[in-house]
């Protein structure tokens, strides 16, 4: 009789701190249910009335405290007008990709996500995102050349739809210090532009070991593939195959062109530390004095603004080719917004992907991300014209040489990206393979799952390089 | 004559090798303290590094305020932590005791079993609890972590609990039966006091386990607002930038509960462990 | 031994006279959720071993060893494997000698011992996370403090860049990992040397023993189960452990710090085939499982499967 009462005790005690710790949990995935007084306000005419109540999760794979605040505030606005709370939910990014993978796993996305352009092959062929192209109707007319021409052309080319809505472009450009260049004599004007020969030159001058300064922000970790392989197209006319689905990069131009690339690193014009380097150190490392130059997207341009004094930095445009003058540069969309396939309410995601795609809030969010906005009306903002911090990012949008070279394929590879792509690559830079089989490794492998690719999808063809004449 | 210069060169040896283990401690966490108090272009100047902040400032403490709900994940990181560690030393109490006083038919193969959950990589059980978790909704909850916690860090719980009750004797048990006093009664009132300090030991092993846990952490949670002090921290890791005083910062403040937990109990952590050793 | 037999014989004896299934009524608790929790995972890990498994892919099906076949023929299987066993023999193997002095050390009193053992115990309390984040930073090529010091004390003329050289990453993480784990064997340790009696040591000073002699006649007899069991306990828990990898080097450069946890979770994740991660992980359990039998079978521990 006893014994049970103790027994009895203790389990209702060991149960009263779990419910009393975990209960408070649940909240998050629910959010708050609908709130009457905001329906009236809602004004999108069609779907509007009845979505209100609704709540979406949107989840943000790339948080900060700048993002987070926007969001929050969006969200709020979203509300007021249509009634549908939206849930933020986010993951920090190195995490993004897995955690992506498990919800998309077990059936657990959220309504709305912000994807990487990388991971679009995986999302679509699993079917984890749901087409856009209904959705988006006429309205592209709305939107900016580049928007409709590269980014959704391209889209199209390999996936036969579009899937996401970019949240504003971005453009690669070069980040040099602009002091060190001037202490050194070297003039650069991004108006005139420069090859990649005499980029490479300039990185060798400002190497200087001695006061800890190197000339490039090297990406030897995950990634590192990527500006090479932009760089090897300049010798390809930024194909990555032949229509048959033979790689072009193999050829003795291309062969140099690596030689050249890695040698930035094997001259040590950049820290040996940096074939451990991805990201988030490069961007690091040029923001902290330790190197030159830096090749990245204008989402880094706030990030020097924040950290560097005006006279410190400048941006250059990507260099041009050398064989053929073209200005080869990937222009894509930062965090591009899609609708998963488990929503069970995309007519409100849509509403939502809409909404945040609005003129005001479109532009207000690039001016926090260093993106340039994706509506045509909102382009003459001062920030983007002569003078402003993303003049050369526009300007090179409107290059009558911007060529977009073609991506390395509508197939998964995030496997090789990361792995062998950068492995194969830092293999050769430690003295452990040669130039020669490192490239091969890399295109071989990307030939036969390219090959493969095109076996199975008899109906496409295969992708070339864009241009917006 | 002999004895006492033996006893000298015993000291100095046990001095030095004492410093050693102090500064082999003291020194990374100095170091972390250091860079959490240095104002940012301090930290990434690699002209001169300094050795004492040349400019002390609370920068990145505040800032850690102020880009993260600290105080939000400290509350989490209490909650889970606190209660998978209540419930891990009520169950190894349970099983420590069971495993320890009685013999039953498949005994081996419990501590086989035991051994094999420590030998699974961890993410093979994530994924399939994951989807096991989002089935019965508990994803984005407290739920989902402290049900995790309990059971990756059970198994050693448990079989450390064993060997306390092994050390103790039967005879003290025995009487209390003899007067009159039920199974569970005995455990409550003559056993477990005994061994205060081993359940402290428990306790804090537990304690220690589910504190640090950041792979679950990121998998099972969603919002920030559920996340705990390691998933938290990782966030600090942008795309563009790693906030070095500020990530140290935040290494300083989730070290602190624990380093203070630690001055006050490690007396009977070692006291508890000793007790419970295993016999030679 | 035979006092623990003693006390299980008594112990049912008084249990006969209650009811027999009591020792369940102890387990359930424990071995429910455990069964159910870890089982569920663990069978089907063994399933999707052989199956072909990728996430998102509806297409699942048994694909006679296919894995297995992939795991074998992974260009790096043996670098991995090889980096696996110099990380885990190079931290347990630090790990334990560290703790021993420690523990040696700790032994005696002496005034602030208490203090003294909650700073040096602390290492214990960090997260690999943070461990991670601190060597790391420590160890950069160029704003590490630790080639800083190398450069000032002239021990080097350029300090290497000890995350991006072959080898060296390796031994940054593997040195890291011991720093965490000294205190848990020196903790262990410590409680199995003041469990000794002092009679003991007291009669062998009468009869005249020097310290080795002590050390190894006394000393060592007494703590080698604790020892044993620690070092078992360990070996299983940093073969498993990839925190501080992914955090340091992600398996960087060219895979000469990756180890085989490490790799099936960017094989997990990175190529989403868990078919290949499953076939890894039993890899890893089999070897885990082997060595624990051989492990204890060598060093004479009476009771296999118990720790």
């Amino acid at each position: 009789m006893r014994k049970k009462k103790i027994m009895a005790l203790m389990l209702s005690a060991a149960l009263a701190l779990t419910t009393i710790g975990c209960g408070g949990g649940n909240n998050g995935t629910t959010g708050e249910s609908s709130s009457d007084a905001t329906q009236s306000g809602s004004q999108t005419a069609d779907a509007g009335a009845e979505q209100s109540g609704v709540t979406l999760r949107f989840l943000d794979v790339s948080p900060s405290e700048t993002r987070q605040k926007y969001y929050e505030g969006v969200f709020e606005k979203f509300k007021e007008e249509t009634g549908i709370s939206v849930v933020y939910e986010s993951v920090p990014w190195d995490d993004a990709a897995n955690k992506i993978t498990v919800l998309g796993a077990s059936d657990q996305l959220p309504d709305v996500l912000t994807t990487h352009s990388g991971w679009l092959g995986q999302l679509t062929s699993s079917e984890w995102i749901i087409p856009l192209t209904d959705y988006l109707g006429d309205s592209t007319e709305d939107y900016t050349v580049a928007v409709n021409k590269l980014f959704w052309q391209s889209e199209i080319d390999r996936f036969g739809d579009i899937y996401t809505i970019p949240d504003g472009m971005m453009v690669k450009g070069i980040f040099v210090r602009k002091d060190w260049c001037e202490e050194l004599g070297i003039e650069l004007d991004p108006a005139k532009g420069w090859t990649y020969d005499e980029y490479f030159e300039v990185v060798e001058k400002l190497t200087d070991v001695e006061k800890k300064h190197y000339g490039v922000s090297y990406r030897g970790a995950r990634g590192a593939f990527d500006p090479l392989m932009t760089y090897l197209q300049n010798y390809t006319g930024g194909n990555t195959y032949d229509s048959e689905g033979n790689i072009l990069i193999k050829s003795d131009e291309c062969r140099e062109a690596f030689q050249k690339w890695t040698d930035l690193y094997r001259n040590g014009y950049a820290p040996e530390d940096s074939i451990n380097w991805g990201f988030t150190e490069m961007v690091d490392n040029f923001v902290g004095g330790l190197t030159g130059t830096l090749m990245n997207d204008s989402e880094v341009a706030p990030t020097c603004m924040e950290n560097m004094e005006d006279d410190q930095w400048m941006v250059m445009p990507v260099p041009k080719s050398e064989k053929d003058g073209k200005l080869y540069n990937l222009i894509n969309g930062s965090y591009s917004l899609s609708i998963s396939s488990d929503s069970e309410n995309p007519d409100a995601a849509w509403q939502l992907i809409e909404f945040l795609a609005r003129t005001e809030n479109s532009s207000n969010y690039c001016r926090l991300s260093g993106l340039i906005p994706i509506k045509k009306d909102a382009a003459e903002d001062e920030l983007y014209g002569e003078g402003g911090p993303y003049y050369t990012f526009t300007m090179q949008l409107n290059d009558p040489d911007l060529v977009v070279p073609a991506t390395i394929g509508a197939f998964d590879y995030t496997d090789m990206h990361q792995g062998v792509m950068h492995e194969e690559i830092q293999k050769y830079l430690l003295g452990d393979i040669d130039a020669d089989t490192a490239l091969d490794t890399i295109a071989d492998e990307l030939e036969i799952r390219m090959k493969k690719y095109l076996e199975e999808h008899p109906e496409t063809s295969v992708e070339k390089a864009l241009v917006m004449q | 004559m002999k004895r006492t210069t033996s006893r000298r060169i015993e000291t100095v040896i046990r001095v030095i090798v004492l410093t050693f283990y102090g500064l082999l401690v003291v020194l990374p966490i100095y170091w972390m303290v250091i860079t959490s108090f240095k104002t940012n272009p301090e930290i990434v100047n690699t002209q001169h590094i300094t050795y004492f902040p040349e400019t002390f400032t609370l920068e990145n403490y505040q800032s850690l305020f102020r880009m993260l709900s600290y105080s939000t994940y400290l509350k989490n990181s209490i909650i889970v932590t606190l209660v998978s560690a209540i419930v891990i030393v009520f169950l190894s109490i349970l099983g420590g005791y069971g495993l320890a006083r009685f013999k039953f038919k498949g005994k081996g193969g419990v501590l086989i079993f035991f051994m094999l959950t420590q030998m699974i990589p961890c993410i093979l059980v994530i994924i399939p609890l994951y989807i096991v978790f989002s089935k019965m909704g508990l994803i984005n909850t407290r739920i989902a972590l402290f049900i995790y916690y309990v059971i990756t860090n059970c198994p050693f719980c448990v079989v450390t609990m064993r060997s306390f009750f092994e050390r103790i004797p039967y005879e003290l048990e025995e009487a209390a039966y003899v007067d009159g006093c039920g199974r569970l009664e005995t455990l409550w009132r003559v056993v477990l006091p005994v061994m205060f300090s081993g359940i402290v030991a428990v306790f804090v092993f537990a304690f220690i386990g589910a504190w640090n846990e950041l792979i679950a952490g990121t998998i099972f949670l969603n919002t920030p607002d559920m996340w705990t002090i390691p998933v938290g921290l990782k966030s600090l890791i942008g795309k563009y930038s790693v906030q070095w005083g500020a990530l140290m910062a935040g290494g300083v403040l989730a070290l602190l509960p624990t380093a203070i937990m630690f001055m006050f109990v490690q007396r009977y952590v070692v006291e508890g462990m000793t007790a419970g050793a295993v016999k030679g | 031994m035979s006092k623990r037999a003693n006390d299980e014989k008594r112990a049912m004896g008084a249990l006969s006279r209650r009811r027999k299934n009591m020792p369940y009524y102890f387990m359930l608790p424990v071995l429910l959720p455990l069964v159910l929790l870890f089982g569920y995972p663990l069978i089907k890990s063994c399933i999707i071993a052989f199956q072909n498994y990728k996430l998102g892919n509806p297409d699942i099906y048994f694909n006679d060893f296919e894995n297995f076949r992939k795991l074998f023929a992974d260009r790096d299987f043996f670098l991995i494997l090889k980096n696996s066993l110099i990380y885990v023999i190079g931290s347990v193997a630090g790990q334990f000698f560290l703790g021993l002095g420690l523990a040696l050390a700790l032994k005696k009193k002496f005034p602030g011992r208490g203090i003294y053992q909650s700073i040096v115990f602390l290492p214990w309390a960090f997260s690999a996370f943070v461990v991670g984040l601190l060597f790391r930073w420590s160890f950069n090529g160029e704003y590490g403090v630790v080639n800083d010091l190398l450069l000032k004390l002239n021990i080097v003329e350029k300090g290497p860049a000890w995350l991006g050289t072959p080898g060296l990453s390796l031994l940054v993480v593997t040195i890291a990992m011991i720093w965490i784990g000294i205190p848990f064997f020196g903790i262990m340790i410590l409680a199995a040397l003041q469990s000794i009696p002092n009679d003991v040591f007291e009669a062998a000073d009468i009869d005249g023993c020097g310290i080795f002699r002590k050390f190894f006649s006394i000393t060592v007899p007494y703590i080698k189960p604790t020892i044993i069991i620690t070092i078992l306990l360990r070996t299983i828990w940093i073969f498993n452990s990839f925190d501080l990898i992914i955090i340091m080097t992600e398996g960087g450069p060219a895979n000469y710090s990756q180890t085989l946890p490490s790799y099936i979770y960017t094989k997990a994740f990175s190529a989403y085939d868990f078919g290949l991660a499953g076939a890894f992980g039993l890899m890893l359990m089999l070897i885990l499982g082997m060595y624990a039998v051989v492990f204890l079978k060598i060093s004479n521990y009476e009771e296999a499967g118990d720790f």
